[in-house]
């Protein structure tokens, strides 16, 4: 089991090294060039060529890539050219913020996602079913810019007017520093993750309380509650892990359009101001931090389904 | 004073039955915020905040390369040029209580006003100025305001509180170039690092990209202003979180409401909509240098196939002022002339040009707002005109990469200037911003003329001359005057509407106050 784990963190970190290439590669192709879009319509040809030898721009490729990748692994990140100043320290602060982001989301979002699916599952064919089902469907048909513009409509501007609609942090100030602020960010990414995973507890446990031995466990005469913590509910915890990684895993994504909707100053409205900006070291570091994140999660999923998995689990002999 | 040309606009815009209409209804159904509160009479103290469009990661405080809206927006808190634009477009003394040509105007003395000081309480000298414009005209760093002071020859200290710029060649027009927010007086030892300027706010803190702080100058030189005891201004990138933030009071006031959305935020009680006419222009750009823009029978086509009347209210929901080919609405020798539709005439040109089937690709971005639906109307304009206008779109990045004044056939956005100024920026050929690649002998005599002649009368002849000739062979379609429509919460007192296409007042946010 541990040779199984160690395989799997080894090719992560596979995917990382070459998701970093297709990164790198991505940025080159990005039109027009960063010295001009930093200067805007006030480029002149001097000071475009100036800052062009700033950035290190008529560098070859692949010399730029192995320097960036090298700064990488010490931890150097590369300077931002449009703050002039090294790309963590524009980061840090934002990812402390998307990262408070995701964390509540996935705290709030988990458990509450969970015990409805398990309440569904018990409660197959009745009406309370039917109807989380249909507004889990309808809610995960929805994009999150939707839900977020519903949501600012509902309570911040037109119907009520009791939460802010958009983050604004004094300078210096830090984003928890009002945590009203964080409500309807927090609330969007949540209704986006929640369904799916509502979905597919619900499908997963109701597959294992149909199963053989949930029945053999029920005919022995087992109390219902023991039957489902005991027999039903390990096996849903592989597939359910999953899920519930996969949409964590989004959430990296996902929280750069909730980011441009309420203006939270996380990494992803650093993106979208970095592309636009053309501030190639900025858009690298970001895109490999949210990679990273997905690959990060992924592992952990798929280290849970090894250990919640009794055959593997019995298998490889040990663990126990 | 401020909120009623807004509520007849809305009128207007509702008589005018746009497809805005549904959500206006449905708005004001769920109800705005609580009553209106109203601004009342100019009061003293109180924050105000300011939602200002665009900005990001690479802000500056430089007074003398502000790019975005968030930088002049700081630029105009912070310092303050000698002379500036006031509401109406005309010349005002700031720093400077006089601005005055020599004979011959080939030289110009400034006298700095009596008791005038930075924000550390030291005095604005002489040797401030001068060191002020050597910063702006570094040649080893030029800001971006230096390209118009290629005749500034030198510039000297002449008395206790007077400063001399001579000049290479008489320029009766030189205090309009001062007049511009990016030639904000600094002190001599000025580091950015610690932005110092004479303007109504003194600068706290911010954070790029994100937010700014800045708190009363005490030591104002006019009476009573700022109003306020501190300013926020605070960026955004996206239109519909500024405008939630307005509606939702987490700020008083936002530059920039898109034109199609005026109807919907004005229908809020609690806000006020604040519409500007501008000399701001949205121009297509026509290359006359290369085919077949070099037929000046095809540029006055395309000029013809312009239905500018349906493109002001298509493209600006009717929120502008239709133009004819020519910029500079607001100079006193402006011609205005006419030019109505003609796709008959347009035609015939084409025909006569031997391009009765002409296919063109316009390159058009998001530059400013209304700048790619200008291009979507044109082009189904064109197709009336058995114009094939195919549309290229790339992001504004792209625009302004090293193509930026290669594009054959593309757009551009202008503020609002006088026309030799103008003319000095976008169309000599010296000019740092030639997108059409202008360079017509008879038309650069008469601007050379005009920029030196001191006869205010035959001057005067000469710019509508040199008009004539750009509305007769220039590389420009002009189509329209964008208004410019701001909006804050109806508590917020003393922004008036302003031409020179900057928004709120000019950002001049010392004239606001908040009632409380």
């Amino acid at each position: 089991m541990t040779k199984m784990i160690l395989k799997r963190l080894l090719v992560s970190l596979l995917v990382l090294l070459v998701v970093s290439l297709l990164i790198f590669a991505a940025t080159l192709l990005l039109p027009g060039d960063p010295a001009r879009a930093i200067l805007g319509q006030q480029a002149t040809p001097e000071r475009v060529a100036a800052l062009t030898e700033q950035l290190g721009l008529d560098r070859p490729a692949w010399e730029r890539y192995l320097s960036w990748l090298g700064g990488v692994v010490t931890g150097d990140l590369g300077f931002s050219a449009a703050t002039q100043g090294p790309v963590s320290e524009l980061l840090g602060g934002r990812i402390a913020a998307s990262a408070l982001l995701l964390v509540l989301t996935a705290l709030i979002s988990t458990p509450v996602a969970l015990a409805l699916g398990a309440w569904a599952a018990t409660r197959r064919g009745t009406r309370t079913d039917s109807m989380l089902s249909g507004s889990s469907l309808v809610l995960a048909a929805l994009p999150e810019f939707v839900i977020g513009v519903l949501l600012v409509v509902l309570f911040a501007t037109s119907v009520l007017q009791i939460l802010p609609s958009v983050t604004i942090a004094r300078p210096g100030e830090p984003v928890w520093a009002r945590p009203e602020q964080l409500v309807l960010p927090v609330l969007t990414l949540a209704l986006v993750v929640i369904p799916y995973v509502v979905r597919m507890t619900r499908a997963t446990l109701s597959e294992a309380l149909d199963a053989g031995f949930v029945e053999m466990a029920r005919l022995k005469g087992l109390p219902e509650r023991t039957v489902l913590v005991r027999h039903a509910v390990p096996h849903t915890i592989g597939p359910v892990a999953q899920v519930l990684a996969l949409q964590l895993a989004w959430l990296a994504g996902g929280v750069v359009v909730v980011e441009f909707l309420f203006r939270y100053p996380g990494i992803g409205q650093a993106l979208i101001d970095a592309v636009a900006n053309r501030d190639v070291q900025v858009v690298q570091a970001i895109t490999l931090i949210i990679a990273a994140f997905y690959v990060l999660v992924n592992l952990a999923a798929d280290v849970a389904g090894i250990l919640a998995d009794p055959r593997i689990r019995h298998a490889s002999g040990g663990g126990a | 004073m401020i909120s009623t040309p807004a509520a007849s606009f809305s009128r207007r815009r509702l008589l005018a039955g746009a497809a805005g209409l549904g959500a206006v209804a449905l708005l004001a159904g769920c109800g705005g915020p609580a009553a209106a509160r109203d601004a009342g009479p100019p009061r003293r103290g109180g924050v105000l905040r300011v939602g200002v469009t665009g900005g990001g990661a690479s802000d500056t405080l430089d007074p003398h390369s502000p790019a975005a809206n968030p930088d002049i927006a700081r630029t105009l808190s912070l310092y303050e040029p000698l002379v500036h634009w006031d509401d109406a477009y005309t010349l005002q003394p700031a720093v400077a209580e006089a601005v005055r040509p020599e004979p011959g105007a080939r030289a110009w003395t400034a006298t700095i006003r009596a008791g005038i000081t930075f924000h550390d309480g030291r005095p604005v000298t002489p040797d401030d100025v001068v060191a002020t414009f050597r910063r702006i005209t570094d040649p080893d760093d030029p800001k971006s305001g230096a390209s118009q002071f290629g005749i500034l020859d030198d510039i000297v200290v002449a008395g206790d509180r007077e400063v001399r710029f001579e000049l290479t060649e008489p320029s009766p027009v030189f205090d309009q170039y001062l007049a511009e927010y990016s030639c904000g007086i600094v002190p001599a030892d000025f580091d950015v690092e610690n932005p110092i300027g004479t303007g109504a706010f003194k600068f706290e803190s911010w954070s790029p990209g994100q937010q700014s702080a800045f708190v009363r100058h005490d030591g104002y030189w006019r009476p009573d202003e700022p109003y306020v005891d501190r300013l926020e201004l605070i960026n955004f990138s996206e239109d519909d979180a500024r405008i939630n933030a307005l509606l939702s009071g987490q700020v008083d006031a936002i530059d920039q409401v898109p034109l199609s959305l005026t109807e919907v935020v004005g229908s809020y009680e609690s806000i006020r909509l604040l519409t500007s006419e501008t000399g701001a222009w949205l121009p297509i750009t026509m290359r006359v240098d290369v085919e077949p823009f070099d037929d000046v029978r095809v540029r006055q086509a395309l000029r013809l196939i312009a239905g500018r009347e349906q493109m002001v209210n298509q493209v600006l929901s009717g929120l502008g002022a239709p133009a004819v080919d020519l910029y500079a609405r607001f100079d006193p020798e402006y011609l205005d002339p006419e030019r109505e539709q003609d796709l008959e005439r347009a035609r015939d040109l084409l025909s006569a040009a031997g391009r009765p089937n002409l296919s063109l690709e316009l390159v058009t971005s998001p530059i400013q707002a209304g700048t790619v639906e200008a291009a979507q109307v044109y082009a189904t304009q064109a197709r009336a005109a058995g114009v094939e206008i195919g549309l290229r779109r790339v992001d504004t990045s792209t625009f302004f990469s090293d193509q930026y004044l290669q594009w054959e056939f593309a757009q551009s956005f202008w503020n609002t200037r006088n026309y030799i100024p103008q003319a000095s920026q976008s169309s000599m050929p010296e000019a740092p911003f030639n997108e059409t690649h202008w360079e017509d002998a008879e038309y650069q005599g008469v601007i050379r003329r005009a920029r030196s002649e001191l006869d205010a009368t035959a001057r005067a002849a000469l710019v509508r001359r040199a008009q004539e000739i750009e509305f007769d062979r220039g590389g420009y379609l002009i189509w329209g005057f964008p208004d410019r429509v701001d909006a804050h919460q109806a508590y917020v007192g003393g922004l008036v509407p302003n031409r020179t296409g900057l928004s709120l007042s000019g950002y001049e946010f010392r004239k606001a106050w908040v009632s409380a």
